[in-house]
């Protein structure tokens, strides 16, 4: 059950149990299938435990380059934030003027901003791939994801950074833990990029909670989606919010007044 | 807590292993290069503790030839994340010593290993890995309640090799409620060598709720029964080194023989055979 609680001290919390999480990826799956979007259900061999995946193509910009450490220097070179504003997410699909940038620097028209393109073997279109897994510790979601190039070059986390839009970057700087970071993926053991989930609950809960003044149910995993897919280029359609169901419950709802409500442990 | 279990906290912070490194054949060298032997403490992290082999290696090198130093057991290439007790448990625990690791700069595995450009990366990952644990031990309020000073505490405690500096704040992470019996959940992970998955890692009470204790043993039950199945004795459990009784309680193995990041980390490895 989604579990919102006050306790004596103001505190509440709202946690997402596995079982409702699991219910909530079925529906929101349900729907996927109906826009053809390419999510799936992924099943860990050996194990009832599953996660939702989805691939994608993307034709972006992006800095390449043959040494990895050049990479980080034009990145540090290129980027004051005020040169960045307005420049285009890698992210969303761009249509390149001329196809062949070999060993070029040119500017970015709005703003001046330096990007630099070398390696002309680079077709510039990436491969995304995200995860979305049921955090025990947390008790929410966490969105895994990584990038590669056709030719199964991985992207580095500057370029991963590069992605994240101008709007969300300040914010996801604040703390060591409000940020993508390279992670050890807990079911394949392969590297990835995580979006820390230990801020989930604080911008979930005043969702839940007027949900729940309001007695609408709310689908946990498409809510959540909505506000950190989009910080990392995942698009998820309007259609999700207003046509994927929340998991109905056969016991009653866990959705209750907050006085009647007790803190499930 | 008695002074003989204060013994077993010292203990498991000066674990030490014997390593030979040696470097890769096939990397580019000027001259020879001879292998570099360290004593590694278990509760480390290798790109913390191996800036001398680093620069024992990039001696014999050109500037040219190095990129991000990795390292390799046998074939498998080891995660600097994980503490090296555990990696050490997990690969070569049944072998004879000095462990023999071998040195890489070029081909990082990207698909495997995590990047490690700086220190500051470690200590993301550690403070990552504390904050995790107490969200399950104490919904994150112990370490939420710390001011930034106490976290930066338990690092350099780490990263200097300071038992008391850092037990002087890690101690704070391990009470609890005297009501409650122990922690609200015990952050472990349960590493299998014989899966393609990492680890195991699920919630789990260290006191039922009819209030007896649980133990090694009903963890493993209850999370991973392959461990403990009834076949002779076809699998270790091995937690720092060591075979702990599985009527051991959880809460006191959470509280003594956890790694400075507060996770029990549990190895189940096969049984030599002989």
């Amino acid at each position: 059950m989604i579990a919102c609680g006050h306790s004596n001290d103001q505190m509440s919390s709202c946690v997402l149990d596995e079982e409702t999480f699991c219910r909530c990826c079925q529906l929101f799956l349900e729907h996927s299938h109906s826009l053809c979007d390419g999510w799936s259900w992924q099943l860990v061999k050996g194990s009832e435990e599953g996660y939702l995946r989805k691939v994608a193509l993307g034709n972006v910009r992006i800095r390449t380059s043959s040494n990895p450490n050049q990479i980080t220097d034009q990145y540090i070179q290129g980027a004051s934030s005020d040169q960045r504003q307005g420049r285009t997410s890698p992210f969303t699909p761009h249509k390149e003027n001329d196809d062949d940038h070999n060993d070029e620097q040119y500017y970015d028209d709005d703003d001046g901003a330096v990007c630099c393109m070398q390696d002309s073997r680079s077709s510039g279109v990436i491969q995304y791939e995200y995860h979305i897994l049921y955090s025990y510790s947390y008790q929410t979601p966490v969105l895994y994801f990584r990038a590669s190039t056709l030719e199964g070059r991985s992207l580095s986390l500057e370029e991963v950074w590069d992605g994240v839009h101008p709007n969300y970057r300040q914010r996801l700087q604040h703390g060591p833990w409000d940020t993508i970071t390279q992670q050890e993926h807990p079911l394949l053991g392969q590297s990835f990029f995580v979006l820390h989930p230990c801020r989930t609950e604080e911008f979930m809960r005043p969702v839940l909670q007027a949900a729940l003044e309001e007695h609408r149910q709310v689908n946990y995993v498409v809510t959540w989606l909505s506000v950190v897919g989009p910080v990392v280029g995942l698009d998820v359609p309007l259609s999700y919010c207003t046509k994927v169901p929340a998991p109905s419950h056969t016991s009653p709802s866990p959705l209750q007044p907050p006085a009647l409500q007790t803190q499930p442990d | 807590m008695i002074a003989d279990d204060k013994d077993v906290l010292r203990d498991v912070w000066f674990g030490r292993i014997p390593t030979c490194f040696t470097l890769y054949q096939d990397e580019v060298t000027e001259r020879e290069a001879e292998p570099f032997y360290l004593l590694l403490p278990r509760v480390s992290y290798l790109t913390l503790v191996t800036d001398k082999v680093k620069k024992h290696f990039l001696k014999v090198m050109k500037a040219e030839d190095v990129e991000e130093i990795w390292f390799e057991y046998e074939g498998t290439p080891l995660k600097w994340h994980y503490p090296i007790g555990l990696l050490f448990d997990l690969h070569a625990s049944n072998t004879s010593l000095p462990w023999s690791i071998t040195v890489h700069f070029k081909n990082f595995p990207e698909r495997d290993l995590l990047h490690c450009p700086c220190n500051s990366v470690i200590e993301a990952h550690f403070m990552s890995s504390i904050k995790e644990a107490d969200a399950l031990k104490h919904k994150s309020q112990v370490i939420n309640d710390m001011q930034k000073k106490d976290h930066k505490q338990l690092w350099m405690g780490l990263q200097n090799d300071k038992f008391d500096q850092f037990w002087a704040i890690n101690r704070k992470l391990m009470e609890y409620p005297t009501e409650e019996g122990g922690f609200r959940y015990i952050p472990f992970r349960i590493y299998l060598t014989m899966s393609d998955r990492p680890f195991i890692q699920k919630l789990f009470r260290p006191i039922s709720p009819d209030g007896h204790t649980h133990t090694l043993g009903d963890l493993l039950k209850e999370v991973y029964p392959v461990a403990i199945a009834n076949e002779a004795k076809r699998y270790q459990v091995v937690i720092h080194g060591i075979e702990p009784l599985l009527e051991t309680p959880l809460q006191w193995l959470s509280e003594h023989l956890s790694h400075p990041d507060n996770f029990l980390h549990i190895s189940v490895i096969p049984a030599p055979s002989d």
